[in-house]
């Protein structure tokens, strides 16, 4: 990818996120931090947002004049940008590959919020679709990211919208009294591994959930348990 | 070798031991007591058992010796009472072995049988708490399992006493398995060059070589003693080599290629019909665990204890036995008897005087404590048989997170309300020796014992309910600091909270008669004694005019920094011993109107925080070690004195009014 289309996507999901925050401003902080550098930014800003255009991602920016006080910058006075449908559709993919990625490095891998960070905004420009198609089913078509933005549908999603289920859920979210198939575990350690195998809890196996609070409680067979919610977060079940 | 391949019978001889084993909570205890006629603790819930126990049987004319051990998950153990039974396995003489089982849980059951197969030795299988599959409508074709696994099988009910002759008959036929499982390429050629190193063993070198595999780390010593260090290195280069070849660790991919074989044989042996779960048990023991609901529910039984214990022992039956039994009859009469038949002074305020044998240790054992242990236990036999602790530890969990525990540190906890010294032993369920040194920190700190509490709560109830509450949140607010603290002082981690919920079952009457008469058995042997020792030693302190002097010497803490009368510090030295004498010393003090509200409050706060007794103590010694012992004691004393001296400062710098 070129570097001029790996900015344009960048600026593209900005102007995504500030939409959906309401602001129809560009604040500085999405950019870079500091405000020192704002005058070579703003021209940043604004050939960015002629590329767009000239590749018809961008149809209008209407004028709309910054308010007082808001953390932002002028861009010839002129901020609001719409998105042409392509821009849309492309914002919208890369917002989804990102939100996605965050999700299965936080849940699945367990990163911290940095790496998680830097490793979506790597991620999003690499992951093919069909990729991100098997990402999204695994992860059983998440509605939210883990910062509780919402991860914006596609077909995948919509095709799971006909027999609703999730392919893979964590045990905690599985609805009380129903009963799931453990398809794998993800522990932290060892030692919990071997603790759940013992008392049978291996892929394969049908366990139930009772109870969320104060404790998990599922029941494997005849066996009834309590478990800590971290747990029953490490085991993925596919609804029986 | 051995070769038990072709499952010849192996009859049970005069003098032969047999082990029970099998998964925590399915009635070894039971069957133990039923086979040998002596009674071990039998509870409803798991980790009971945590040493082995041995008694003598005499069945079809034969003497045997019957082992019960802790109950296992897993041949390869993850934490100490596991451990045990493991190795009892691995010793000599313990060739002779009943699986007892679950019959609802036979997955978890077969398991370990696949693991005892693997091993060679001979044993039998017994499907325990039968009606239970049953109601739940299971039902096990034992002819076909008895085929599959080439070991006889026998169905009991032990709490009822049902099968019991089935299972002494199938005791003569004791059979090694064929089964064999095949762990597959790359395991099994792995496996054969480990088993090709190993000596031999009482187990077969394919157990020994699957545990090794498995990387069991208990498993060391055994290995250097009977192993060179070149075959050592050389076992360990190849289950290196083999790990490599797994993402898993080889532990669970073996554990979990033995449930595959597990679930094809129960495929062929069970037969469930799907029923409705529902039941009393079932909607009482969702209602014990309810975020909402579980709350009214413990304050309910908390509060059936304060009435039965609190007002109905330390109350009704104290005053009973101390003012009409022992003030009317026995010490008058004891006095009256002593003088007559004894000349000696000496001996006279030795048997019935101020600090007498009979007038003091006895009064107090048996007047002021015994009724209250006595209703205590009962209530205890109750919990316990019902399977309620277990779901204590569910609503419990967040509350042990912050002491670096989990809920399941509430079963020594709670045991620990019935007995410290006994509640030692049980911290063995918990898995990391962080937690257990933890909870021993704490048993030996804050969790007075059945004998204790009743003291206090019969003193407390004297004074008021703000006094109660104040006592409970100080005690219960020092249990949470210090643990947090030590969660943070002390290294290593804890563990994850994993507890099996055994069924909520009605608590059989004749069970809770006889743990509470073996209880009371063991109270008056372990504290009697030591109640007379004290007597002894404050006796000859206060003879010899030492007390006096003690008094004194002891003055600025317990007058200037606790505020008491310096009379308290006899209660104190016997708290040393035990800290139900001493409170019982302080109970007897606060009836004769020597101690006022806030000394009451201050005095039982401070003796709480004693170590429970010497007993504790050498239980600790033994569990620890004395360098642990020592320093828990060396912290704890001075502590509580501490904690007794600013909640003085406090309350009086408050004025409160209790």
């Amino acid at each position: 990818m070129s570097y001029e289309l790996y900015e344009l996507d960048e600026l593209l999901e900005h102007i995504w996120t500030a939409r959906e925050d309401g602001q129809v401003l560009l604040q500085e902080e999405i950019l870079a931090p500091g405000g020192e550098e704002a005058a070579a930014l703003e021209e940043g800003v604004r050939q960015g947002l002629l590329l767009l255009r000239e590749r018809d991602l961008s149809v209008r920016e209407a004028a709309t004049p910054v308010p007082d006080g808001v953390p932002g910058f002028r861009v010839e006075g002129l901020m609001e940008v719409a998105l042409s449908p392509e821009g849309e559709r492309r914002a919208r993919d890369i917002i989804r590959r990102h939100r996605l990625a965050e999700l299965l490095f936080t849940e699945i891998f367990e990163l911290d919020e940095a790496q998680v960070e830097s490793g979506a905004c790597n991620f999003e420009h690499l992951l093919s679709p069909k990729v991100i198609e098997s990402v999204c089913t695994f992860l059983g078509h998440p509605r939210r990211c883990p910062h509780g933005k919402p991860i914006p549908p596609d077909e995948c999603c919509n095709r799971f919208q006909v027999d609703i289920q999730p392919l893979v859920m964590r045990l905690c979210d599985l609805p009380l009294g129903e009963e799931g198939r453990i398809v794998f575990i993800t522990p932290k350690h060892h030692a919990r591994l071997d603790r759940l195998s013992a008392l049978g809890l291996i892929p394969g196996s049908v366990i139930r959930l009772h109870q969320r609070q104060p404790s998990y409680v599922i029941s494997i067979g005849e066996t009834d348990m309590a478990l800590d919610k971290e747990i029953a977060r490490e085991i993925y079940v596919r609804k029986a | 070798m051995h070769n038990h391949h072709k499952a010849k019978e192996v009859p049970l001889k005069e003098g032969e031991r047999v082990v029970l084993v099998g998964n925590p909570n399915v009635g070894k205890s039971a069957i133990f007591g039923l086979l040998t006629g002596s009674y071990v603790t039998v509870s409803n819930y798991p980790g009971t058992t945590v040493e082995i126990t041995r008694g003598a049987a005499h069945l079809n004319k034969k003497r045997y010796q019957v082992i019960d051990t802790p109950g296992v998950n897993n041949l390869l153990p993850l934490s100490e009472d596991e451990r045990v039974t493991r190795d009892i396995l691995l010793s000599e003489d313990s060739h002779r072995i009943v699986q007892v089982i679950d019959s609802k849980n036979l997955r978890r059951g077969l398991l370990i049988s696949l693991q005892l197969a693997e091993m060679e030795l001979p044993f039998l299988l017994d499907l325990n708490m039968e009606d239970e599959a049953r109601s739940r409508g299971i039902t096990i074709d034992t002819d076909r399992l008895t085929q599959i696994l080439g070991v006889g099988t026998v169905s009991t009910v032990a709490t009822r006493r049902k099968g019991l002759d089935r299972l002494v008959g199938g005791l003569s036929q004791l059979r090694a398995s064929s089964l064999r499982i095949d762990y597959g390429e790359p395991i099994e050629s792995s496996l054969r060059q480990v088993v090709e190193l190993l000596p031999q063993a009482y187990i077969s070198r394919r157990a020994l070589g699957l545990m090794l595999l498995a990387g069991d780390e208990s498993l060391k010593g055994w290995l250097h003693q009977n192993l060179s260090a070149a075959a050592i290195e050389k076992i360990e280069a190849i289950c290196l080599s083999l790990q490599e070849k797994f993402s898993h660790p080889l532990s669970y991919v073996i554990t979990e290629i033995r449930l595959r074989w597990v679930d094809s044989i129960l495929s062929q042996v069970v037969a469930a019909e799907k029923m409705e779960r529902s039941s009393w048990g079932t909607t009482l023991g969702q209602w014990s665990t309810h975020p909402i609901w579980g709350i009214p529910f413990l304050l309910a039984i908390l509060y059936l204890t304060y009435r039965f214990v609190g007002v109905f022992g330390a109350g009704t039956l104290v005053n009973f036995f101390e003012q009409t039994l022992f003030g009317r009859y026995v010490n008058p009469a004891a006095i009256r008897l002593v003088k007559a038949a004894i000349p000696l002074p000496f001996l006279q305020e030795l048997l019935v005087g101020d600090y007498g044998l009979i007038t003091m240790a006895l009064t107090y054992a048996i007047a002021i404590v015994f009724p209250i242990v006595g209703t205590f236990f009962v209530i205890f036999g109750l919990m316990e048989d019902s399977g309620y602790l277990p779901r204590l530890a569910v609503m419990s969990n967040r509350v042990f997170k912050v002491m670096g525990l989990n809920g399941k540190a509430v079963l020594p906890m709670v045991l620990g309300l019935g007995c410290d010294t006994m509640a030692v032993l049980t911290t063995r369920i918990l898995e990391s020796n962080k937690e257990r040194l933890i909870v021993i920190l704490l048993l030996a700190l804050g969790v007075p014992c059945s004998a204790q509490l009743g003291v206090i709560l019969g003193m407390l109830g004297g004074v008021s309910l703000k006094a109660t509450i104040l006592w409970s949140f100080t005690v219960v607010a020092v249990i949470i600091a210090v643990g947090f603290l030590a969660a943070r002082v002390l290294p290593g981690k804890g563990s994850d909270f994993i507890l099996e919920l055994p069924p909520l079952r009605l608590p059989q009457i004749s069970n809770i008669v006889i743990k509470t008469a073996a209880r009371i058995e063991w109270y008056l042997k372990e504290a009697v004694p030591l109640f007379a020792l004290g007597t002894l030693f404050l006796f000859f302190l206060n003879w010899f005019g030492l007390l006096k002097a003690i008094e004194e010497l002891a003055s600025p803490v317990i007058s200037g920094l606790l505020g008491l009368p310096t009379k308290a510090t006899g209660a104190f030295i016997v708290g040393f011993l035990r800290r139900d004498y001493g409170a019982a010393g302080l109970y007897a003090l606060a009836k004769q109107g020597q101690l006022d509200p806030i000394q009451v409050v201050v005095s039982l706060v401070t003796i709480t925080l004693f170590v429970p007794c010497i007993a504790n103590f050498f239980m600790i010694v033994k569990e620890k070690g004395l360098k642990v012992a020592l320093a828990m004691a060396g912290f704890i004393f001075p502590f509580a004195i501490l904690v007794g001296g600013m909640l003085n400062w406090l309350l009086r710098w408050m004025q409160v009014q209790l």
